[in-house]
C-alpha cells in the first residue's frame, strides 16, 4: 500500500500528496518489499520538512519531536563545522611538518649546446614519522565524518540538509581564514 | 529504489515538484542539472579568485606571483590597515558564500546522481566537463 509506506515521509505540501503519490507510483514499485529491517519507511526521493520519525544514521537514532530535531539540527551543525575545521588543520600540520626537503639535480641541454644543471627541490615526510602518522588518523576521520555528512543530506530532511549547508559555511569562515595558499581546486565535492 | 542505472524518461529529481513523464521534460531536467553542473565548477575558480584578491589587499605574495616575479626585489608597502582589512573581510566573507553555495550544489548532484537515471548521470559528467573547460582558463587571468 503506497500510503502506508508512504507514511514516514512528511511533506507539508498536503495538496500535492495525490499527484505525488500516483507519480512515484510507476517509478518505485517495490519500495515496500524491500524496506530495511527494523522501519517500515521507504527512503524520501525528494526534499521534505518535517521532524516525525526521521531516521539518522543509525538505526537507534530516531527523532520523534520538534526538541529532538533541534537537538538534531544543532549536532549536524557542529558537526559540519568541525569537519571544515579538521580540513584546515590538516593542512596546517602539513605544513609544518614538511621539513624534510630533498634535492637532486639533473643535466637538461640549455641553448647553445650548453649543459644545465636543473635542481629538483621535493618536500615530504618519512613514512614512519609521527606527523605523517597523525595525518593518516585524521585522513581516516576526515573520511568517515565526510561520508556521515553525505548520508545526512541523504535522508532529504530539509532541517537536517540546511544544517549541514550553514555547518560547513560558517566553518569555512571561522578556520579558513588563515589559508595562505590557494585552494586545491581539484578536490571533488569540496 | 532500484540500485543499478536506468535508462528512463521518468524520474523525480531533487523536489517534489519536479517530477518528469516525457521525453522532453527530461531533456530540459538533464539540460538543467548539465548547467548546475556548470556552475559548480565556476565556483570554485569563484573561490580560488576571491582568495587570489583576498591575499592581494594584504599584500601578501601569493605562489603566482612569487613564481612570476623577475629578479629585482618586490618591495612589500603595506595598505593602509583599516581599509585593507575591510576589504579582506568582504573577500573572506564572499567566499564563504560561495562555498555555502558550492557545497550545496554538490550535493544536490550527488542526490540527482543517486536517483540512478543514466541521462541524469551523463548530464552531471558533461557538465563538469564543459565547467571545468570554461571555467579554468579564467583561473589564471588575474
Amino acid at each position: 500500500m503506497d500510503h502506508s509506506a508512504q507514511m514516514g515521509m512528511s511533506t507539508h505540501m498536503g495538496m500535492s500528496d495525490m499527484n505525488h503519490s500516483s507519480t512515484m507510483a510507476p517509478s518505485q514499485h517495490h519500495t515496500t518489499s524491500s524496506g530495511s529491517h527494523g522501519s517500515m519507511m521507504m527512503m524520501p526521493m525528494s526534499f521534505y520538512f518535517g521532524f516525525k520519525k526521521v531516521e539518522v544514521l543509525f538505526s537507534g537514532l530516531m527523532i520523534n519531536t520538534a526538541g529532538e530535531m533541534a537537538g538534531a539540527f544543532v549536532a549536524v551543525f557542529l558537526l559540519a563545522m568541525f569537519y571544515e575545521g579538521l580540513k584546515i588543520a590538516r593542512e596546517s600540520l602539513l605544513r609544518k611538518s614538511q621539513v624534510s626537503i630533498r634535492y637532486n639535480s639533473m643535466p637538461v641541454p640549455g641553448p647553445n649546446g650548453t649543459i644545465l644543471m636543473e635542481t629538483h627541490k621535493t618536500v615530504g615526510q618519512q613514512m614512519l614519522s609521527f606527523p605523517h602518522l597523525l595525518q593518516t588518523v585524521l585522513h581516516i576521520i576526515q573520511v568517515v565524518i565526510s561520508y556521515f555528512l553525505m548520508l545526512i543530506f541523504m535522508t532529504y530532511n530539509g532541517y537536517l540538509c540546511i544544517a549541514v549547508a550553514a555547518g560547513a559555511g560558517t566553518g569555512y569562515f571561522l578556520f579558513s581564514w588563515k589559508k595562505a595558499v590557494v585552494v586545491d581546486i581539484t578536490e571533488h565535492c569540496h | 529504489m532500484a540500485m543499478h542505472f536506468i535508462f528512463s524518461d521518468e524520474v523525480v529529481l531533487l523536489f517534489d515538484f519536479w517530477s518528469v513523464h516525457t521525453p522532453a521534460g527530461m531533456a530540459i531536467s538533464v539540460l538543467v542539472v548539465l548547467l548546475l553542473a556548470v556552475l559548480y565548477e565556476s565556483l570554485k575558480v569563484g573561490k580560488a579568485r576571491l582568495l587570489h584578491q583576498a591575499l592581494m589587499s594584504l599584500s601578501i605574495p601569493t605562489s603566482q606571483q612569487l613564481i612570476e616575479e623577475t629578479d629585482q626585489d618586490s618591495s612589500s608597502d603595506s595598505l593602509p590597515d583599516s581599509r585593507s582589512h575591510l576589504r579582506w573581510f568582504l573577500c573572506h566573507f564572499g567566499q564563504s558564500l560561495l562555498h555555502i553555495a558550492q557545497v550545496v550544489i554538490g550535493y544536490f548532484m550527488m542526490l540527482a546522481v543517486m536517483s540512478y537515471n543514466t541521462w541524469i548521470f551523463f548530464g552531471v559528467v558533461l557538465g563538469s566537463g564543459v565547467g571545468y573547460y570554461l571555467a579554468y582558463p579564467l583561473l589564471s587571468m588575474t
